[in-house]
């Protein structure tokens, strides 16, 4: 009797499971195929290290991160125990009562009290603490899986005590049973379907952060526009959301008071996807203003443990806007600039010429010179960055590396790509391309960390790669020779921008740099792997005070830093130098106070220049 | 003969017509000059075109002519100059001729010459200046093939105090063309008008902005009189509109306005490439700064290297007397 309603259990429930799935696998598979299985070693380690190992899980957040871990370790170790003993109740094969079954049992046991352990935690964290990135509102359908999975262990637990013939032994077999049948039909339409989907998007997800494949403009992509244009991954992404939050809290927009939520963004998503919303509008759906507050910093991407990736997902409905014109205002104009000068200011070239003039630079000859300097459009034609190449180009010399510049240069494309102006971004990477070839240097050396990753990243996927190298970690590497010199008292905060510490992960060489000149380095919030953007990615350096909502995002990352007390804030990006810079005069303005003003912002390569000089 | 086409938007007449009459009787040199205005109700337009010393007016006249589409007066138009076999159409470059006149030119396979700022008459050529470039080289530009040859003109190039007037109002003709059902494919949806800023500070011809060098918000009022002695507008950098000490539209930069005025004094501003990038159309920029080794000395014109407390006060009273 009791094996005929587990029976008529099982298959009704493996029934509505598999119902639930369909449907969601079925959304997959309509959508365009943008899956990659390449280099299959990476993803598999990738597998092993954050799925089974846990560890996005556990580095952002050690405690959650942790208590995650022993309830899904419990759940990879309990797996084979909850199939013999289903096995075993349908009547089918009994391994439960063999021998050995009570010395899996005795193997299971700590891990049960770990579990329980783990999830009593989550659900205290949960219902109690109440983290803002879990959302407004307690959600009763987590607090009864957490219940569930506690019911589970001590279910599990009692079996120690219980004799399984008896009354109480079957009312708990049969609790243990129905709460596992339960659990499998809630899982596909709730955020524990991460359960089923996460392994394949964690190993799914591209080998580097915010990679944006090209739009092929010969089969007339344009973006993303509607539901049915959203790629593969992006759906699997959109189903998989755990819904931990991790991507809202850390991200600067939703940080400094901005509608944009890339959680939300993700389970807006979703929930069009599942309504079956296939011709409707991504701006409709996440509102324009949302898209264009992205800064790309990729905080989002890079601390969602199940491996999600907003970037394309932002950029490419960027796409969707820019193709059909629907720019904001003041990127006209910076496309405008792109599209006359060649760089993101719009100033005549010939002002890049004089600094070269002036600083004294070759043009690059492949015969005579080891390593092409980029200037890139700060280096062209921003005062206080120039000062700063040109304590780069003393170094340079002091150490004999022949170096030369391109003649002329355009704008790396940076902020079109991120902007979603593929077209001109394609345009002038070309273009760039195109002139690189000519004189194929071995070695690209840049100080901006966005010419960085356009250059060694994303002009690949066009077709070109050399070594493209960031001065920080190049002059660390040529100054290693450098004796350290005791500077007691000098105190700095090391700034690490987005596109060089969370994109390029060089973050030791900066800070092997400073030390090396006797300094001191303090770490502010948010630092390393990890930073606070500070506001000037993703074309937002030029968006107008009216776009902007709620706070300024780079007063709130020079708040962070000054809080460190450093009387110097050393940061490796013109960008991030000209944003903390603006941030730091509108203080000044608005303070009364006269010592507001004795924090130094300065380039990494004026500070080595000026230092390196006096060893 | 030489067509000029006026331009009249809801019956009223856009003043650069009467900058197009005006070019148009100095490149005559004794040919005969008509004026087509084009409309669904011209009346009053053809009325005023009238009052110009020119052979005639003609009130083009359909109601499907309003709103404006480039299909209706391609069509209205092609029927008007045909008939008449000018040598010249004038046109006035405004927004909408530049969306009508490539089409009409095209479709009569005829020449067109943009954007023309003067013209030379040399024996019997006629030849149109048009910038090149962004204005950094002038173009001379003859117009070849058969007449008539469609010729633009850049609004303000002409003045329209020169147009010559007649004693007596010329003869208005009143001209109805066809228009088939389907001959025009737009649908015009209301204009777009852009938000106005309550301060226009890109119209300016003259600006003086003060930055962070003023030290505090008291301090402003000795820029605003130097601007006033100059009848000038008066600008800021980002901080001084952050501190709130001037409002948000009158921040010149990247972030605020760009500004294009024929004169730039820049108080106290040190001169940070958003800065710059938001005035570098300006004709001259003349700076303030007491650091020689600030960044707008690298732009400027003219520089005094002096403390602006003591600088624009004195410059204020020199402007006065």
């Amino acid at each position: 009797m009791e094996t005929l309603v587990l029976w008529l259990l099982v298959l009704a429930f493996a029934g509505w499971f598999a119902r639930q799935v369909a449907s969601r696998l079925r959304l997959i598979a309509a959508a365009p195929d943008t899956l990659s299985f390449d280099h299959a070693g990476v993803r598999i380690r990738r597998f092993l290290v954050d799925v089974i190992g846990q560890r996005t899980t556990i580095t952002g957040r050690p405690l959650a991160g942790l208590a995650h871990a022993f309830v899904f370790w419990g759940f990879v170790v309990f797996s084979g125990y909850t199939v013999a003993e289903f096995l075993y109740g349908l009547g089918l094969v009994d391994v439960v009562h063999r021998t050995w079954f009570v010395g899996y049992r005795a193997v299971l046991t700590p891990f049960a009290v770990a579990v329980l352990g783990g999830i009593v935690y989550l659900l205290l964290r949960r219902a109690i603490a109440r983290p803002i990135g879990l959302g407004d509102t307690l959600s009763l359908e987590s607090v009864l899986i957490a219940l569930f999975i506690a019911s589970l262990m001590v279910t599990f637990l009692l079996t120690w005590w219980l004799d399984e013939a008896s009354a109480a032994g079957r009312v708990n077999w049969w609790a243990h049973s129905l709460v596992i049948l339960t659990f499998l039909a809630v899982i596909p339409s709730s955020k524990h379907f991460h359960l089923v989907l996460s392994p394949f998007t964690v190993m799914l997800k591209s080998l580097e952060l915010g990679t944006v494949p090209n739009l092929d403009f010969e089969k007339e992509e344009v973006g993303l526009e509607t539901v049915k244009d959203l790629g593969r991954k992006i759906v699997l992404d959109a189903l998989t959301c755990v819904e931990c939050g991790r991507c809202q809290v850390n991200c600067p927009a939703w940080g400094a008071g901005k509608a944009l939520n890339p959680k939300a963004v993700v389970l807006q998503t979703q929930e069009a996807l599942l309504a079956g919303q296939k011709d409707r509008k991504l701006a409709e759906i996440y509102s324009e203003e949302v898209l264009w507050q992205c800064t790309t910093c990729g905080a989002c991407e890079q601390q969602c443990p199940v491996g999600i990736e907003h970037l394309p997902l932002i950029i490419g409905s960027r796409r969707g806007l820019v193709s059909n014109g629907e720019a904001p205002g003041y990127l006209a104009a910076t496309y405008n600039n792109l599209e006359r000068r060649a760089n993101i200011w719009g100033l005549p070239s010939d002002q890049r010429q004089k600094f070269i003039t002036s600083a004294g630079l070759e043009t690059f000859d492949p015969q005579k010179h080891d390593v092409l300097v980029w200037l890139g459009c700060a280096g062209g034609y921003e005062a206080d960055f120039q000062r700063s190449l040109r304590s780069l180009f003393d170094v340079l010399r002091l150490k004999q590396v022949r170096f030369g510049v391109l003649a002329k240069e355009r704008c790396t494309g940076d902020p079109a790509k991120r902007t979603g102006n593929e077209y001109l971004y394609q345009e002038l990477a070309t273009a760039n391309v195109e002139q690189l070839k000519a004189v194929a240097p071995r070695t690209i050396l840049t100080s901006c960390p966005h010419c960085l990753k356009t250059l060694g990243s994303d002009y690949r996927l066009v077709g070109y790669q050399t070594e493209v190298v960031h001065s920080s970690v190049f002059v660390e590497k040529l100054t290693r020779d450098t004796v350290a010199r005791e500077r007691p008292g000098e105190t700095v905060t090391y700034h690490d921008p987005c596109y060089l510490g969370r994109y390029a992960g060089r973050v030791d060489e900066p800070r092997a740099l400073l030390e090396r000149l006797g300094a001191t380095v303090r770490e502010p919030a948010r630092t390393r792997d990890n930073p606070y953007c500070c506001g000037a990615g993703g074309g937002l350096f030029f968006a107008d005070k009216e776009e902007e909502h709620g706070a300024r995002i780079s007063d709130i990352r020079l708040k962070q830093l000054r809080e460190t007390g450093s009387g110097t804030i050393v940061t490796a990006c013109p960008f991030c130098s000209i944003m903390l810079k603006g941030a730091q005069a509108s203080a000044l303005a608005g303070s009364e106070s006269a010592g507001a003003g004795d924090v130094q912002i300065v380039d990494l390569m004026t500070f080595v220049g000026g230092r390196l000089a006096k060893t | 003969m030489i067509l000029v086409v006026g331009e009249a938007r809801g019956g009223n007449l856009n003043r650069s017509s009467w900058e197009a009459v005006a070019a148009a009787q100095q490149l005559a040199g004794g040919e005969p000059v008509a004026v087509a205005v084009l409309g669904a109700n011209v009346a009053a337009a053809a009325a005023e075109l009238a009052h110009a010393q020119v052979a005639e007016v003609i009130a083009v006249e359909n109601p499907a002519l309003d709103p404006y589409t480039p299909d209706g007066y391609v069509v209205a138009l092609q029927q008007t100059v045909e008939p008449l076999d000018p040598s010249i159409v004038l046109l006035a470059h405004t927004y909408q001729t530049r969306d009508y006149a490539p089409t009409i030119a095209a479709r009569m396979a005829r020449a067109l010459v943009t954007d023309v700022i003067r013209f030379r008459v040399v024996g019997e050529e006629r030849r149109f200046a048009r910038p090149m470039f962004q204005g950094k080289l002038t173009a001379d530009v003859v117009p070849l093939g058969p007449r008539p040859h469609f010729v633009t003109l850049q609004v303000g190039a002409f003045r329209a105090d020169q147009a010559a007037r007649a004693a007596q109002p010329a003869p208005i003709r009143s001209l109805s063309v066809q228009l088939e059902p389907g001959a025009i494919r737009q649908q015009p949806e209301a204009p777009f008008q852009e938000a106005r800023q309550a301060v226009d500070l890109s119209q300016a011809s003259r600006i003086v902005s003060v930055g962070r060098g003023i030290k505090e918000a008291a301090n402003i009022g000795l820029v605003q009189r130097l601007a006033d002695a100059l009848g000038a507008e008066l600008a800021a950098s980002r901080p001084i509109c952050d501190a709130g000490w001037l409002p948000m539209e009158r921040q010149v930069g990247s972030s605020g306005q760009t500004v294009a005025p024929k004169l730039y004094l820049a108080v106290g501003i040190s001169g940070a490439i958003q800065h710059l990038v938001g005035m570098k159309g300006a004709s001259t920029i003349v700076a303030i700064n007491k650091d020689p080794d600030a960044p707008i000395f690298e732009v400027a014109d003219y520089g005094v290297v002096g403390d602006l407390f003591e600088v624009v006060p004195a410059l204020t009273a020199a402007l006065k007397e």
